[in-house]
């Protein structure tokens, strides 16, 4: 009886830190592919995200209401704003040498946590309701409906952009530059114009992110530390190249996060997941995926 | 007969001669200390008072309320004519920011008691950044009213320090009674406790004191979960939780964690009869009810400030703050508040006890020692009313007081005797 009881929260766990996993995918994707194509080190990403999840904040308050529905604004909103930070910073970043570009993304990140600070002041925020604010009982297993849609909605826009690398001439020449720029560049392929697009992609990955995270987060205007780490993590342990790869690293780490925290202490969470990021890199130091 | 005589007339004289001296002495002694008008009050422009609170960084919230409290009270004390034993001295304030680091708050005191030469330093909200202040601070003598609460700061034999706000351990203690009692009214006992907390420093000593308050009561927690403040996700915790079935969560949030706690507990059903918070900061916290919604609803938790405290000064103050702030004034302020009144009240003496060295260490530290306040702004907005301290720099009288979140606004529910509302028990 005890040890069923104990596999039945093993599973549990499990499950939760799946949909915990899908939610960070999503959060590193626009990171990796930012990396991967444009070979830009942006150490602003948690603070990008940090942003998202202001803007979640403000708009489900003003006027949507629930956090869900706000990737409405927020995925536009945020190509945008990957659009002109392109234009305005990213542009002369990507054939300057690795220094700049970390001066220059650590300049956006002291830059929007202190704009942070500054409009929303330091007292954590979110938005208080969400329709999905409950959980449904699969058996003995226990699933809150906030992650389960997060999850959900997370893994299919990872699946769009899948199907857009693959099958998009773009998302074909975005995969083509991650080999080789020059060569893709030579191929008359406007790089300009990719690493553009890139760049918007990215953030409307970022602002989407920001969004699902608000179903059960909260923000302040340290949050894009959190998040900066671990995105970067989750990077690293997928090694560049694949969605998939993105995909199977957040779940490990989800996963590990979940099975940490239920049982054994949560604040073994960290212990054993760079513990396992260690290991793993240490037997490939490419990273699970990478092909580079 | 005749020597006899001046023998008698020698020693009237030497009688007289020591009445005389005797008189004359005592006679400048009330002239200069006794008579009323005749001292002389000492003409001090300005009290040069030192706040280091985390203005940047992870706990810029805390402190910057606190300043907001600071510049409130300082203008009240100097807009009613300064401290009058110090010849209407104004209340300078010197704020420096210790960017919510234990080093952040060594370099503020540095400059304070360096650069800017105070007086008196209050802060810094975090305790082991407090107690980084108190190496810079106790060899110079410059007395620290500390606005942290963990427990070791009056405990480690320093001189200089004072605290008037409930330490941690109290914050957990009164955790328990409170739960205690609430269960008791239901003609119920605590029998499975879990205790969840965050792992810095003050979760741990408030959570050691729910443990211990507990564990003398003969109550035994079935699980004690500790968390990082920076935790992401809580529903691994909620599941934990759930698989050991209690009666009753005893909770030390911090921060957003709160927020994020009190939502997973909601979408995940977690029942149980009754959540109760300790700490100052955390469930039933204005900011944490706008964020958490209804999940909050019924949470308690622990303070060292009660915003509701029905005296006629603290309502005017709370209005105060609230019309000039846009919000309620909460455990960072309230601490202020009667911080500075009773640093206020110690000059007082100071300036009649020391007219010569009013703003010395040791004679600030023997007018705070000596006070026994009662009425007043300080009394009036601490918890219970009085404020006096032990040897160690803790108030004798500290206590904190319960909020339990009610349709959505927090309600003082103990202590029982002076709660506004009566508890809501059980949860649904």
């Amino acid at each position: 009886m005890f040890s069923a009881d104990l596999f039945t929260s093993f599973i549990q766990y499990v499950v939760l830190g799946l949909m915990l996993g899908g939610v960070y995918a999503l959060a590193a994707m626009g990171l990796a592919l930012l990396f991967g194509v444009a070979n830009l080190i942006n150490f602003a990403h948690g603070e990008y995200i940090m942003l998202a999840m202001y803007m979640t904040y403000v708009v489900s308050l003003g006027f949507i209401q629930d956090p869900v529905l706000s990737p409405i604004v927020t995925v536009p909103v945020f190509f945008l704003i990957g659009v002109l930070t392109y234009l305005g910073v990213f542009k002369r970043l990507v054939t300057a040498p690795p220094l700049s570009q970390i001066a220059a993304t650590v300049g956006i990140l002291v830059l929007l946590r202190n704009l942070a600070l500054t409009i929303w002041a330091a007292e954590p925020k979110a938005p208080p309701y969400t329709v999905f604010a409950t959980s449904v009982s699969l058996g003995p297993l226990t699933i809150p409906l906030d992650k389960l849609v997060a999850t959900v909605v997370s893994i299919a826009a990872l699946l769009i952009l899948y199907f857009f690398l693959e099958r998009s001439r773009l998302g074909v020449a975005m995969r083509a530059a991650a080999d080789d720029v020059e060569a893709v560049s030579l191929m008359g392929v406007d790089t300009n114009r990719l690493f553009l697009v890139t760049t918007g992609i990215s953030m409307a990955l970022v602002g989407l992110s920001g969004s699902l995270v608000m179903t059960f987060q909260a923000v302040t205007p340290t949050s894009g530390l959190l998040f900066g780490l671990l995105t970067w993590a989750i990077v690293a342990l997928a090694g560049l190249g694949t969605v998939r790869g993105i995909l199977v690293s957040a779940i490990i780490f989800g996963v590990a996060d979940s099975l940490a925290s239920g049982i054994w202490d949560p604040r073994g969470r960290e212990i054993f997941l760079y513990g396992l990021f260690i290991l793993i890199l240490w037997v490939r130091p490419k990273g699970l995926f990478g092909r580079r | 007969m005749f020597r006899q005589k001046s023998a008698l007339a020698k020693s009237t004289a030497l009688i007289l001669v020591a009445v005389i001296v005797i008189a004359a002495v005592a006679a400048v002694g009330i002239f200069t200390i006794g008579l009323p008008g005749a001292q002389q009050t000492p003409q001090l422009s300005e009290v040069r008072v030192g706040l280091v609170e985390p203005l940047s960084g992870a706990y810029a919230v805390f402190g910057n309320e606190a300043k907001q409290a600071a510049e409130l009270i300082a203008e009240e004390i100097n807009a009613a004519g300064g401290i009058k034993n110090l010849g209407g001295a104004k209340i300078r304030l010197f704020i420096e920011d210790s960017k919510s680091s234990a080093d952040g708050a060594r370099l503020a005191a540095e400059k304070l008691v360096n650069v800017d030469r105070v007086n008196v330093i209050i802060g810094a909200f975090i305790s082991a950044h407090t107690l980084t202040m108190l190496d810079v601070t106790e060899p110079k003598k410059i007395v620290v009213m500390a606005d942290a609460l963990v427990d070791y700061l009056t405990a480690r034999g320093f001189k200089y320090i004072v605290r008037l706000p409930p330490k941690a351990s109290v914050h957990g203690a009164t955790a328990v009674d409170f739960a205690v009692g609430v269960f008791q009214k239901n003609n119920q006992k605590i029998q499975r406790p879990v205790i969840v907390h965050f792992d810095g420093l003050f979760g741990e000593v408030t959570a050691d004191g729910i443990y211990t308050r507990l564990r003398d009561l003969g109550i035994r927690p079935v699980d004690r979960i500790k968390y990082p403040t920076d935790i992401t996700d809580m529903a691994p915790i909620i599941e934990r939780i759930k698989a050991a079935n209690p009666d009753i969560v005893f909770a030390v949030p911090y921060y957003a964690d709160s927020i994020i706690l009190a939502k997973a507990v909601k979408s995940l059903g977690l029942k149980v009869q009754f959540i109760a918070g300790a700490g100052g900061t955390g469930l039933a916290d204005p900011e944490t009810i706008k964020a958490a919604g209804d999940a909050t609803e019924l949470m308690t938790n622990t303070y060292s400030y009660d915003p509701f405290l029905p005296t006629e000064y603290n309502k005017q103050l709370v209005q105060k703050f609230q019309s000039r702030y846009g919000k309620l004034p909460t455990e960072a302020a309230g601490i202020i508040f009667y911080t500075l009144w009773t640093l206020k009240e110690a000059l007082e003496v100071a300036g009649k006890t020391n007219p010569n060295n009013p703003l010395d260490g040791d004679s600030l530290m023997a007018a705070l020692m000596s006070l026994d306040l009662q009425s007043g702004p300080a009394a009036e907005t601490y918890p219970a009313g009085r404020i006096r301290l032990a040897p160690n720099g803790d108030n004798i009288y500290a206590q904190a007081v319960v909020l339990q979140v009610q349709n959505g606004k927090p309600v003082l529910v103990y202590p029982f005797e002076k709660a506004t509302n009566s508890v809501i028990f059980p949860r649904p």
